[in-house]
């Protein structure tokens, strides 16, 4: 059960690279076409950050009860499921607000008005919370505090 | 469940190990979607990805391997899982470095939107690597005796 919880977790990890590299390249980008190239690989995100939410949750929720070694209500294992909600929850914002913006590059949008939202400060801020609460959630994973 | 000391070395490993993974994904995604562009913009963002992301991940998860290795006293440990480790990190890390050449050779090679072989086999390389380290994030977990 450890392997698939920990299957779905790079599920999650390799989509947040995928994602960073995307904000990255996307604030370096300087026509229209370009950003039409880069949102095409972003769907791939998608796929393995939905799949892995669900999936590591689950697995880590079934580790728990199967494990001798661990109880549900462990302080790390609470402390891990509140981190993933609040993970889930600004992951969403940070999706809807790329999301958004891929519509608007999609739909002919104005050039001017979607380069400046691919460098305006918001949805870097909110990928870099996500990518934060991740890297907490994996040192709650591995230090397991109080354990 | 492991002491403290080993935590940290474990964390670096981790850590490094899904940069290298989300790099590899991210690389053979651009270069699987972007295949058969006339465009060569993907494929460059593809073995870009390679170099500046997959690889500096490649060196940090193979650091954290042989520290966390050295703190629980592994070096000489019979495991199967360890030699799965082993083998995706020492030949993951070879055949990435030869997926570097091939792509970097490519690219000087390549006239502007013009396809070339060697970055399709660079690419190539990097998906399978995906798969490789699947098997050794499985091996990982599992711990197979």
């Amino acid at each position: 059960m450890l392997a698939f919880h920990l299957l779905a977790a790079f599920s999650i990890a390799s989509a947040l690279v995928l994602f960073s590299v995307m904000v990255y390249s996307g604030r370096r980008m300087t026509t229209l076409e370009e950003t039409r190239m880069l949102f095409r690989i972003g769907p791939i995100g998608g796929i393995l950050i939905g799949a892995g939410i669900g999936l590591v949750f689950l697995f880590g929720v079934i580790l728990a009860f199967s494990d001798d070694r661990f109880d549900i209500w462990d302080g790390w294992i609470i402390a891990g499921i509140i981190l993933w909600a609040a993970f889930a929850a600004v992951g969403q914002r940070t999706g809807k607000y790329y999301t958004d913006l891929q519509k608007l590059t999609e739909q002919d949008g104005n050039e001017a008005e979607v380069l400046a939202r691919l460098r305006a400060p918001t949805g870097a801020l909110l990928h870099l919370a996500t990518v934060g609460l991740f890297v907490l959630i994996l040192l709650d994973m591995i230090f397991k505090p109080g354990a | 469940m492991r002491p403290d000391s080993i935590n940290l070395a474990v964390f670096v490993h981790v850590l490094g190990a899904m940069v290298l993974v989300g790099g590899l994904v991210t690389a053979a995604a651009a270069a699987l979607i972007g295949w058969s562009d006339e465009a060569a913009g993907l494929r460059r963002f593809s073995y870009r990805t390679l170099l500046i992301v997959a690889f500096p991940g490649w060196i940090v998860m193979f650091a954290g391997a042989l520290w966390s290795e050295s703190k629980e006293k592994l070096e000489n440990a019979d495991l199967a899982w360890l030699g799965i480790g082993h083998i995706a990190a020492e030949g993951g890390g070879l055949l990435l470095i030869i997926a570097l050449i091939l792509g970097g050779i490519g690219q000087r090679k390549s006239r502007g939107d013009d396809v070339n072989g060697l970055v399709k086999a660079s690419s190539i390389i990097a998906t399978f690597l995906v798969a490789v380290y699947v098997v050794a994030i499985w091996a990982m977990g599992a711990k197979p005796t």
